[in-house]
């Protein structure tokens, strides 16, 4: 059980193994804290409709399952669009039209077809629960690297000396690609080192 | 007993190698070199020393990291470095140029899997890298000669925004403000004239390009004389002989055929003007380049010569 | 008969898909009319701080901000209830995605009383340099009795110029374009 838990962080990470989501992951990425909440916001829409997928999942009609599971992905992600909007204006603002777009997060349909219409719900919840961890954990890295280089700051804080200069590039969507490309090599890098070990 | 050693063809050995022809190109870059040290003094001479020694530490570093055979002395990656200072602009940080020329190499060339393998130009690469990083340090030029670091805009810049043409001679000569090997036309016509007796690079490009450019100007011109400079200054000035002689005539980077070394250099030309006339920036020649580059394959698809006595293939 | 098995099993999916998706449609439905009743009201009060936040950096002596007759605009009234001027929105093409603006005019709409941005996508470090307090200012008691016009390089001489940031004209001049666009659209109401 545990494993279906842990899988979603490394091993089957979806933004560093998997490849997966990139349009969130490669746009909302200029900040720590819009990475952050991007990867919350997935988090929530994936465990809670992954569990109700999972439990009706019998009672589905295989013919139009993708039709459900995407209208029960949709009702989530709605709801944590109108939650920023009212509890953290500023972020929702940021984010713009990227949380509504969290519907097309091929992620999420991905476990909703992949394991949840298979599996029990709780295995079900720790696998999303994982992935979602893992997006979120893919988007903070992400952004620091890009925040820090962009910006000089870590979640707002300046971590970079006096005089600075900021790398443009890298809060425009040519440094996202850069960037994951980049992390991407170093994932593989690491990944080959422990499993040689 | 003497292994038997298989090769695969060509079996005709040339001198024309890969550390011939890079030898070629700086021998002919020794005047636009020349010219900028002359012109720029020590901002000239450190930046060259910097992004070439940037861009050769980045080649044997990776080459070594990814365990494969070192070849900096082929002089690629040396070349690269001092192409990319003479893109930039005179006062540029030395830092910054050596992060250019770290990307120039890393990104722009060993990434896609070393020599011969990349898809765009590793020198403009990294310029337009900067160009995004920092662009405010890369459009701010100094006037030649000076020490002083008083801002002062290129002579397409003049042009375009505040209708100033500079003088023809000055141009030639170089004593404009602009990137450090760019400015001085007769330093760059002296290279192109080596390339060329040397036949390490081929007419077509270059030719396809300025002419582009010349014919293109020359109608704007003679539509809006007050608001569109002359074919000689739009020749002149800017990185468009740079471009033209050593950037577009990359034999990695640019079409193989005879046709599609004609319809690259249009391309280039065209674009160069369409940003120069229409476009928000002063200069185009690096994004032409750029762009024609990533067409190179397709160019070379479309311009495959036809077999003799072959009929229509399909 | 084996025909007549076929075509029930057929009604029998058909129903079932409907069934199906009608009951998910319904309670996904129900979830957001719920949803939307709890952050709506929240979601309108952020909007209507946001406004007034914009409205007070312009006018520091607005007391009272109340929708004005002409659609669009907000009258500003001080503490003696005397009306300083309007605010208004507006917006329009950056150099990425839409600019969007708050401004106001005095009570004669002779000047513009200064400029907040709500919402860019400029770039950081050029163009998003229209956010800070040192182009902003610049629009603080500029002349709106001729279109406002942006110089390079150059220090204003006239009271409706300003001067654009280096090397992010195009912003500069979007903000510029904008502004003029809908101050000649309000001056022309509140000529009537």
């Amino acid at each position: 059980m545990i494993k279906d838990f842990v899988k979603g962080l490394w091993r089957e990470n979806p933004v560093f193994v998997q490849v997966l989501g990139m349009c969130p992951t490669l746009a909302v990425t200029t900040k720590c804290v819009f990475g952050l909440s991007m990867g919350l916001a997935t988090t929530f829409v994936i465990v809670s409709s992954v569990v109700v997928i999972s439990t009706i999942r019998k009672l589905v009609p295989e013919q139009v399952r993708i039709p459900m599971f995407t209208v029960i992905i949709a009702t989530f992600v709605t709801a944590a669009d109108y939650f920023l909007k009212a509890n953290f204006f500023e972020i929702s603002k940021a984010l713009g039209p990227y949380i509504p777009l969290i519907v097309v997060n091929c992620v999420i349909l991905g476990r909703a077809e992949a394991f949840a219409s298979k599996h029990g719900v709780a295995r079900s919840f720790l696998d999303a629960f994982g992935m979602g961890i893992g997006f979120t954990c893919a988007l903070v890295v992400l952004g620091a690297v890009r925040e820090v280089l962009g910006a000089g700051t870590v979640f707002g804080y300046p971590v970079m000396w006096e005089g600075f200069t900021n790398w443009i590039v890298m809060v425009m969507p040519a440094g996202a690609f850069i960037t994951l490309g980049l992390l991407v090599g170093v994932f593989n890098i690491v990944d080959k080192r422990v499993k040689s070990k | 007993m003497k292994k038997l050693s298989i090769n695969i063809s060509p079996h005709i050995f040339s001198p024309v190698d890969t550390r011939y022809m890079m030898k070629g190109v700086f021998l002919a870059l020794i005047p636009a070199v020349g010219a900028s040290i002359f012109f720029f003094r020590m901002q000239a001479i450190s930046l060259l020393i910097v992004s070439a020694f940037g861009a050769t530490l980045t080649e044997l570093v990776l080459q070594k990291l990814r365990g494969r055979k070192v070849r900096i002395n082929d002089y690629s990656a040396f070349l690269t470095g001092v192409l990319l200072a003479l893109v930039l602009p005179p006062s540029l940080p030395l830092w910054m140029a050596f992060l250019g020329s770290v990307f120039a190499v890393a990104l722009g060339k060993e990434v896609f899997g070393g020599l011969g393998c990349n898809i765009f130009n590793p020198a403009l690469l990294a310029r337009a890298f900067l160009m995004a990083t920092f662009p405010v340090h890369l459009t701010t030029w100094s006037n030649p000669v000076g020490v002083d670091t008083v801002t002062a805009a290129t002579p397409l810049a003049l042009a375009k925004f505040e209708h100033i043409i500079a003088p023809y001679l000055n141009l030639i000569e170089g004593n404009v403000s602009g990137s450090l090997g760019e400015t001085s036309a007769i330093a760059l016509l002296i290279g192109l004239v080596f390339l060329l007796r040397k036949k390490i690079i081929d007419h077509r490009i270059p030719a396809a390009f300025i002419g582009t450019v010349a014919v293109f100007s020359t109608i704007t011109h003679l539509v809006a004389p007050g608001t569109f400079s002359s074919p000689i200054a739009n020749v002149l000035s800017g990185g468009l002989l740079l471009g033209a002689i050593f950037m577009a005539t990359d034999p990695v980077t640019s079409p193989v055929t005879v046709k599609g070394r004609w319809i690259f250099g249009i391309g280039c030309g065209l674009i160069t003007m369409l940003i120069r006339i229409w476009g928000g920036l002063p200069e185009g020649v690096m994004y032409s380049i750029l762009l024609m580059n990533a067409l190179t394959p397709l160019i070379n698809r479309a311009s495959r010569p036809k077999r003799f006595g072959v009929a229509n293939a399909r | 008969m084996p025909g007549d098995n076929i075509k029930k099993i057929f009604e029998n999916t058909i129903v079932k898909v409907i069934v199906a998706l009608a009951i998910v449609g319904a309670v996904s439905g129900a979830t957001l009319v719920f949803v939307y009743n709890y952050a709506m009201p929240k979601i309108l009060v952020n909007i209507a701080r946001e406004t007034e936040k914009g409205i007070k950096n312009i006018f520091p002596e607005a007391a009272e901000i109340n929708d004005s007759e002409i659609k669009g605009l907000y009258d500003i009234a001080d503490d003696t209830g005397k009306i300083v001027g309007y605010a208004f929105l507006a917006e329009g093409n950056g150099y990425q995605g839409t600019i969007k603006l708050i401004s106001g005019i005095d009570a004669n709409a002779t000047q513009l009383k200064g400029m907040e941005v709500l919402e860019s996508q400029e770039t950081p470090g050029l163009g998003a340099e229209i956010t800070t307090k040192k182009f902003k200012s610049q629009f603080i008691n500029l002349s709106i009795t001729h279109p406002i016009e942006y110089l390079k390089n150059r220090k204003p001489e006239k009271d409706y110029q300003i001067e654009a940031i280096t090397g992010a004209t195009i912003s500069s001049r979007a903000v510029v374009n904008i502004l003029n666009k809908r101050v000649e659209e309000i001056r022309k109401e509140l000529k009537k």
